[in-house]
């Protein structure tokens, strides 16, 4: 895709916590119904859904009944983590320029702390496919994989857990001006170094604070876009990179999928990183965004750390990294909060941690070889 | 699972003290088996020579035939992790333990994922190390281990 006339309009979320005590269900339909009235419509408005789950969630068909919608024109339940949340908005708008529906609902749900956890493995007994020769080692999680790909880029180019540091708290000061976030406690290096090793050389600080709640988007077409009572927020481009090379055979992790997706995006775009005002770096753990921040050419390799520390990735640097906290403070919505947060800066309706000016957000989603990335304009292109 | 394609989550399944088992294929079987005689043996195109992991039946290079053929179980320490949180089960009582991607001396980017045994500290990016073989827990397998030289 390299530019399609459709927006985010409309957004929704329920409140994030450590234990819902709701359904993944309930949670989707609260989301969906803020993020349509959001925009000023009503659910006969809505005529495509599109969702991502790991087998952790509700699809469509159940969610369009919770919320009225008596059929759907369009839907896809994509099997898949943060890596596909890029992928589905494109595709949410491809659908909408192919005809093949008029607004799409894009929604995660997932009781990603009192439920099943990404980052922990408590009932796998047997492991096939490629990971069967990582199941007897116990390397079967996420914080244990990018942890390994952070050693690796602390050995090429000098980058130290301080560095990682940095980008935590710089994104922690950050959710103190969000009443949404799960952690809103400032955070010192002290605090960071004090905290409990998970997989050296990633602490407690390095992962992302897993949570349950629900984020709606919607998509729309140009037309509708323009009616809605929310200014839109332009998708303007959007690029994909998915390799098969896996966690262990990847052969550089000093750089992620975003080696090949940031060039996409960019030559699709025109743009470069010195023209995004907001970047939702998608932040599982504090090495993707150094891996990536590199890649989309925000600072050079190995800079990352001095990046953050010298206020370049906050107000008046030269972009804003996560204003709203990250998954690493906000919370893990597995990257749709990121959606969430760059139509509400892009609409200017962020209030006390409002970007200035800000007209246009870069949104990645993913880790290691598998991710995308979206930019999106409060100027119709 | 973060960014792996197509993983499944057990929802409702009971917590585990056992640590997980590998779940042989037909392309997957002849690893294990080798390490069942005590043999590290990785998956071979018979017609380019290139080494495979993981497994396939065919070369994904040259679509030739491949079968598993003994390594020497040399190779480098790549990268590694030393894991200190509970979070896999089976592994409760021997945290801290580290886990290293080892580049194995046959061809340069063929890696093997396993848990480094000795000294903790003696382990370090480009470190030589040699593998041998273990009984898992839990099963009927044997996976390979890898010991700095």
């Amino acid at each position: 895709m390299a530019r399609t006339g459709c927006a985010i309009t409309g957004i929704g979320r329920t409140t994030f916590t450590r234990r819902s005590g709701r359904t993944t269900l309930a949670m989707a339909a609260e989301a969906c119904r803020a993020a349509v009235a959001d925009a000023g419509l009503t659910m006969p408005d809505v005529d495509g859904m599109i969702a991502f789950q790991a087998g952790d969630s509700v699809g469509p068909l159940s969610v369009s009944r919770a919320v009225g919608i008596p059929e759907l024109a369009w839907n896809i339940d994509v099997l898949g983590g943060g890596n596909v949340v890029a992928n589905i908005v494109a595709t949410a708008g491809a659908a909408i320029d192919a005809g093949l529906c008029r607004a799409v609902l894009v929604y995660r749900s997932l009781n990603g702390r009192s439920g099943y956890r990404f980052g922990t493995s408590t009932s796998r007994q047997q492991v096939g496919g490629e990971m069967q020769f990582d199941a007897p080692h116990g390397y079967l999680v996420p914080p244990q994989w990018i942890a390994m790909w952070a050693r690796r880029h602390q050995h090429e180019y000098g980058s130290t857990c301080d560095d990682l540091g940095q980008i935590a708290i710089t994104q922690r000061t950050h959710a103190t001006a969000n009443e949404h976030a799960i952690n809103r406690s400032p955070l010192s290096l002290d605090e960071y170094r004090a905290g409990r090793w998970i997989n050296e050389p990633f602490r407690i600080y390095d992962c992302a604070y897993e949570i349950d709640g629900a984020v709606a988007i919607l998509v729309v077409g140009p037309e509708l876009a323009e009616s809605c009572a929310v200014a839109p927020a332009w998708l303007i481009g959007s690029a994909d990179s998915q390799s098969g090379d896996g966690w262990t055979q990847w052969d550089d992790p000093t750089s992620m999928y975003s080696r090949h997706a940031a060039p996409r995006l960019w030559n699709r775009t025109g743009l470069s990183a010195a023209e995004i005002d907001v970047a939702c770096m998608y932040d599982c753990f504090t090495y993707t965004v150094m891996a990536t921040i590199e890649d989309f050419g925000f600072c050079a390799k190995g800079g990352v750390g001095e990046y953050f520390s010298s206020g370049r990735a906050t107000y008046g640097g030269d972009v804003v990294v996560n204003p709203h906290g990250g998954l690493l403070s906000e919370g893990y919505i597995h990257g749709l909060n990121h959606y969430f947060e760059a139509a509400l800066q892009l609409q200017g309706r962020a209030g006390e941690r409002q970007v200035p000016d800000a007209r246009r957000a870069l949104v990645t989603a993913g880790a290691g070889p598998y991710g995308g990335a979206t930019v999106l304009s409060a100027d119709r292109p | 699972m973060d960014g792996a394609v197509g993983a499944v989550a057990a929802v409702a399944a009971p917590p585990s003290s056992e640590p997980p088992q590998p779940l042989p294929d037909l392309d997957t079987e002849g690893f294990w088996q080798a390490t069942a005689r005590g043999e590290l043996a990785l998956c071979r195109c018979h017609d380019c020579l290139l080494w495979v992991q993981p497994p396939l039946e065919r070369c994904p290079s040259c679509a030739g035939p491949t079968s598993f053929q003994p390594v020497s179980g040399i190779g480098r320490v790549f990268s590694f992790i030393v894991v200190r949180h509970p979070a896999v089960s089976g592994f409760e009582h021997e945290l801290p333990m580290v886990v290293a991607i080892v580049e194995l001396e046959e061809q340069v980017g063929l890696r093997l994922t396993s848990r480094i045994v000795g000294p903790l500290e003696e382990v370090e990016i480009g470190s030589r190390v040699v593998a041998e073989l273990v009984a898992l827990p839990g099963g009927d397998f044997h996976a390979p281990v890898f010991r700095p030289t």
